[in-house]
């Protein structure tokens, strides 16, 4: 895995993870999809980042690339991710040997996917999980160390009798407590980073509440930070500190919640409030948003949006637009904020 | 391949015109089936596999079909009686000895080469037998018994648990033993179906009494084959009959036969048309197999299986040749069919037709890119 | 654990099916066609008819149907059914010859499994290149070559090459060691009875005395038929192995496991048992399918076990022995199935339900 070229960046204070032009692409027999076009974004230690956007907009992409999860035929073409780890350090993920890697994986930076049915390994317990990734970054840990802690991370996400429960298989628990067991697999060797994709979307709407604030929790306890992929703009409102709004493989608004939920400026981000409730203002209409997601094998020239935006002009449809500044900490990718 | 795809699409376009013409309008409204024909046809003039089997499965019909009118030499003279030079002859190409088959004698004297296209027609009938009637017979009861369900569903369940408890050769040996001799007494009975077995296996009235033998591999391979189909079929009818659109056309009034019919049965062909192709080439292996023990009809009648037996005991510095092409003889009907349902399960699959033909545009277009830039 | 109450029930369905087998036997029994007596006593000759009328009384010809019926079942399971033309109990010669096809099935497996597991493994991680296409070839080969012609081929080669051509008869440890084997149910507690067991398979009954001689001989004599046996079922096999490997290495919890940094040894822990769980069944039934296949096989390498025996009553019409022998397969393969799914039960947790 090579990289085209890459930029020399440092990492300030109170950053845990500052990511640069990062470039995604799948080489498929169809065509080559450019399913991550120079992204870059930035978190902040204890920050809980929302990642938004339509389905096939490359969050998932996005943030598995972070940690080279990406394989064949996806390649990371280009880009820096920057992660302070535990001990200080500052390291380039995407140019890290091996190794090293895969000491950062579980352990200072974890993941949390979609479907707790199939994240978890079938023929083995809930906490046969826990202590595989306890020992795999804890290689003194002896067997009965691990198992007892293991019981005490299933009593922290809230599963009921975890003696119990750390001997069940997966197909002995609900869809939640999965989702649990896989949190506190992922929270187990209280990592700085937690990557959580669309955590809640196949639970049921109960559960999803129950989870969330069990994110929350954890996020707190351990002074994670947490990037937060969903769709839901409900679920952003409720536990996010800061929303990046994805399109096509490109970050098009940034800020903190509050502004992106009263100030959107981005005509996406827009529609995408107006086509949802929002619970901080008084909609009279929900709208949809018309058109259908661009097609990443060929995008539309100049600004991605362009096709379906009602404020499109000329410049849109040749140059890309570029981030601007709107006022402090809010970042607009649209030709409507920039004055030549 | 254009060749074949345009072939295709023609029968396919002959077959759409004579619907249009006895049912107006039919085009219109099977638009979508067929393009999803000609996307079949597409990816299976793509697919090598798919169509070698098919040029293999063609040829083996073929000569199955014409094989008896070709051979030169009928397979009941025993010329090493005439000319005992003949007997085991090996091989030998012209010019160092002229007048003598090419591909050598059995020990009657007989040419092999001529014996291959009666044996062609022998194996291919009782493959084509056993299927046509071993897979219709288990996918009706495996129909009746997944619908039905309740007593009709356990007495069949257990009749194939107790069938499929045999190893498959096993227990077509237990029944190719013991049939002959019923046979016999139906053959006796019925003229009209001992000319129709004689004429279908091409053989002389002098032969008549190794039918029982032959018709006793079919049905003992028929026997073995149904339980598998049956208990498939059933497993699909049982999954399909929960869902809602079956609810909602029984709601409908539909009868259970319509059902099964419009409704069940087509969901499973694709499947079904897959593994009878297999099946095709299992049966011919299997009554091959079942000659070679001695199950079969024996001499004068040119069973492939049988020869490569009576050959195994001069083997092998006499008859090594008997074997060698017998052999291939046999890979090759089988090995058409098999290559044959290989590309049709990647193609009646909708995934995978569909990447095998965005796998062969693509290559279409990096061949143009080439030639234009070269 | 869920694991006696599976067992509990898996035997509940074992046992109708064995009483379902010897029902079928039953009926084959009773089809039997009158007066294969001719065939047993020699042909077509002219005989003393005194003897003929003996024989057919033995074994009730004479007698209504549901006489003959009754006495060939309960004399096929007292064990007292005698072959009537080796003059000797059923039991007795398919007790002395089960173990030798054992064997045969054995090389058998170990071929099968040394070829197919690594081709399956290298075909799914080189996805869609030359060597998958081979592989894929290779499984159509192996499913269209007829078993007897493969046989003739391979002593063919080994004829050519070496000059050398049928071996005959099995290669089996002393006496002395088979008495000492004879002990163990008495002298080792417990275990005794499964190493007698174990011990009568010539090869490891050898093994246990330390005559390795006797299993280098039984390597020589079986290595060709095994080896067959392993290219015929190979790529099949192969092609399961591969695809159930491209499906476990794409599902999220090998991806999960990734991300959570384990080692690669241990991943790769995870995928395989996963593909184990349809792979023990398919091996189940080809183990099964082995034991068939060595009717033709012993036939061709003259090897003296169940299946010629098979074969050579197929030759002289001796129904007594050819459903005596029927039956004991079935019965084998019931009981593989049934220690299949044991082993699929001990694997997969999911099915103890």
């Amino acid at each position: 895995m090579t990289l085209v070229k890459t930029v020399e960046e440092t990492l300030e204070e109170g950053l845990v993870l500052k990511v640069r032009g990062l470039d995604v692409r799948f080489y498929t027999y169809a065509g080559v999809v450019k399913a991550v076009s120079g992204v870059s974004f930035e978190v902040r230690e204890k920050e809980f980042v929302a990642l938004v956007g339509e389905t096939g907009c490359g969050k998932t992409v996005t943030t598995r690339a972070l940690t080279r999860l990406i394989d064949p035929p996806g390649r990371i073409v280009a880009g820096s991710v920057l992660f302070r780890r535990k001990n200080g350090t500052v390291v380039d993920l995407l140019k890290v040997p091996d190794e090293v890697l895969r000491e950062i994986r579980g352990n200072e930076i974890a993941y949390i996917f979609q479907d707790p049915s199939s994240a978890l390994d079938p023929l083995y317990t809930a906490g046969y999980h826990i202590v595989e990734t306890l020992i795999a970054h804890n290689k003194k840990v002896k067997r009965s160390e691990a198992v007892r802690e293991a019981i005490r991370l299933l009593k922290e996400v809230l599963i009921p009798h975890p003696e119990v429960r750390v001997k069940n298989y997966p197909h002995e628990l609900s869809g939640g407590m999965r989702q649990r067991v896989v949190i506190a697999t992922a929270v187990a060797n209280k990592p700085k980073l937690l990557i959580a994709d669309e955590p809640t979307t196949n639970l049921d709407v109960t559960v999803q509440a129950q989870i969330l604030d069990l994110l929350k929790e954890v996020q707190s306890r351990y002074s994670m930070s947490v990037i937060l992929i969903t769709h839901n703009l409900g679920v952003v409102a409720d536990v996010a500190d800061r929303v990046y709004v994805m399109y096509a493989g490109k970050i098009v608004e940034s800020a903190d919640v509050f502004t992106i939920f009263e100030k959107p400026m981005h005509p996406y981000t827009r529609m995408l409030l107006r086509a949802v409730p929002n619970p901080l203002k008084k909609i009279e209409k929900l709208e949809s948003i018309p058109g259908t997601v661009p097609n990443l094998i060929n995008p539309p020239p100049g600004c991605r949006f362009h096709p379906r935006c009602p404020y499109a002009k000329n410049e849109c449809m040749r140059e890309e637009p570029p981030t601007i500044e709107v006022e402090r900490g809010h970042y607009v990718s649209c030709w409507l904020y920039h004055r030549r | 391949m254009d060749v074949i795809y345009r072939a295709l699409c023609f029968i396919i376009d002959l077959f759409t015109s004579f619907m249009e013409r006895i049912r107006p309008g039919w085009i219109e409204r099977n638009k979508s089936k067929i393009d999803e024909w000609k996307l079949m046809a597409y990816a299976y003039s793509k697919s090598p596999i798919a169509v070698t089997g098919g040029i293999l499965a063609t040829i083996t019909v073929i000569l199955a079909l014409f094989g008896p009118l070709i051979a030169w030499e009928p397979y009941w003279q025993y010329k090493v009686v005439v000319n005992p030079d003949l007997w085991l002859k090996p091989p030998c190409l012209p010019p160092s000895c002229s007048g003598y088959p090419l591909l050598g004698t059995d020990e009657w004297g007989r040419d092999i080469f001529s014996l291959i296209f009666y044996g062609y027609r022998i194996s291919f009938i009782i493959s084509v037998m056993v299927v046509v009637l071993g897979v219709p017979l288990g996918v009706i009861l495996g129909l009746i018994a997944g619908y039905k369900g309740g007593y009709v569903d356990e007495v069949i369940m257990r009749l194939t648990d107790i069938f499929m408890a045999f190893p498959g050769l096993v227990l077509a040996i237990a029944f190719a033993t013991i049939l002959p001799q019923r046979i016999r007494g139906l053959l006796d009975a019925s003229p009209q179906l001992k000319d129709f077995l004689l004429w279908i296996f091409a053989l002389r009235p002098q032969e008549y009494g190794q039918l029982a033998a032959l018709l006793s591999i079919f049905l003992a391979l028929v026997l073995v084959w149904w339980p598998t189909y049956a208990r498939v079929v059933r497993g699909t009818v049982l999954s399909v009959r929960e869902q809602t659109f079956i609810e909602a056309a029984r709601s409908l009034g539909l009868s259970t036969w319509r059902i099964l019919i419009k409704h069940i049965l087509p969901n499973i062909l694709s499947p079904i048309i897959v593994f009878a192709t297999f099946d095709l080439a299992t049966a011919v292996l299997l009554a091959a197999s079942l000659s070679f023990l001695g199950l079969g009809p024996q001499d004068p009648v040119p069973e492939l299986g049988f020869m490569i037996s009576k050959a195994g005991r001069f083997f092998p510095e006499r008859s090594w040749w008997i074997v060698v092409s017998l052999g291939i003889v046999l890979l090759l009907i089988a090995f058409g069919w098999n290559l044959l349902g290989d590309g049709l399960r990647d193609i009646l699959d909708p995934r995978t037709r569909r990447a095998i033909e965005v796998r062969a545009r693509a290559k279409a277009r990096a061949k143009a890119a080439k030639v234009k830039g070269g | 654990m869920g694991m006696t109450k599976f067992l509990i029930r898996r035997l509940m369905t074992f046992i109708p099916t064995i009483i379902g087998v010897m029902l079928i036997t039953y009926i084959i029994a009773y089809v039997i066609p009158t007066d294969p007596v001719r065939a047993w006593v020699g042909g077509e000759k002219l005989l003393n008819p005194e003897a003929l009328e003996k024989v057919r009384h033995k074994y009730k010809f004479d007698a209504p149907w549901y006489e003959q019926f009754s006495f060939l079942v309960i004399s096929l399971f007292t064990g007292q059914l005698e072959d009537p033309v080796r003059h000797k109990l059923v039991v007795q010669e398919l007790s002395y010859r089960f173990p030798i096809t054992v064997e045969v099935a054995i090389f058998g497996f170990i071929f099968l499994v040394l070829i197919s597991i690594p081709l399956g493994i290298i075909s799914a991680l080189k996805k869609d290149t030359p060597i998958d296409f081979f592989v894929r070839l290779f499984a159509l080969f192996g499913s269209s070559m007829p078993s007897f012609v493969l046989y003739y081929f391979l002593i063919l080669a080994l004829f050519v090459y070496t000059r050398t051509t049928y071996l005959a008869g099995v290669p089996l440890p002393s006496t002395a060691c088979m008495n000492m084997i004879a002990s163990y149910p008495e002298s080792i507690p417990v275990l005794g009875h499964i190493a007698f067991y174990i011990g009568q398979v010539p090869m490891f009954g050898a093994m246990m005395c330390g005559e390795w001689d006797v299993v280098v001989e039984t390597a020589k004599r079986f290595y060709l038929p095994g080896l067959a046996l392993g290219l015929l079922g190979g790529g099949f096999i192969a092609r399961l192995v591969r695809n159930s490997l491209l499906d476990v290495l794409s599902s999220d919890y090998i991806l999960f496991a990734k991300a959570r940094g384990l080692p690669k040894t241990w991943i790769w822990r995870h995928a395989l048992k996963n593909v184990l769980v349809p792979l023990v069944t398919v091996l189940g039934i080809q183990f099964g399918g082995l034991l068939a296949g060595a009717i033709i096989a012993e036939t061709v390498f003259n090897i003296p076990g169940m299946g010629r025996y098979m074969y050579d009553s197929i030759a002289r019409l001796n129904f007594p022995a050819i459903i005596s022998g029927a039956f004991l397969f079935a019965l084998i393969y019931v009981t593989i199935n049934f220690i299949v799914d044991i082993i699929y039960a001990l694997i997969d947790p999911r099915i103890r339900y």
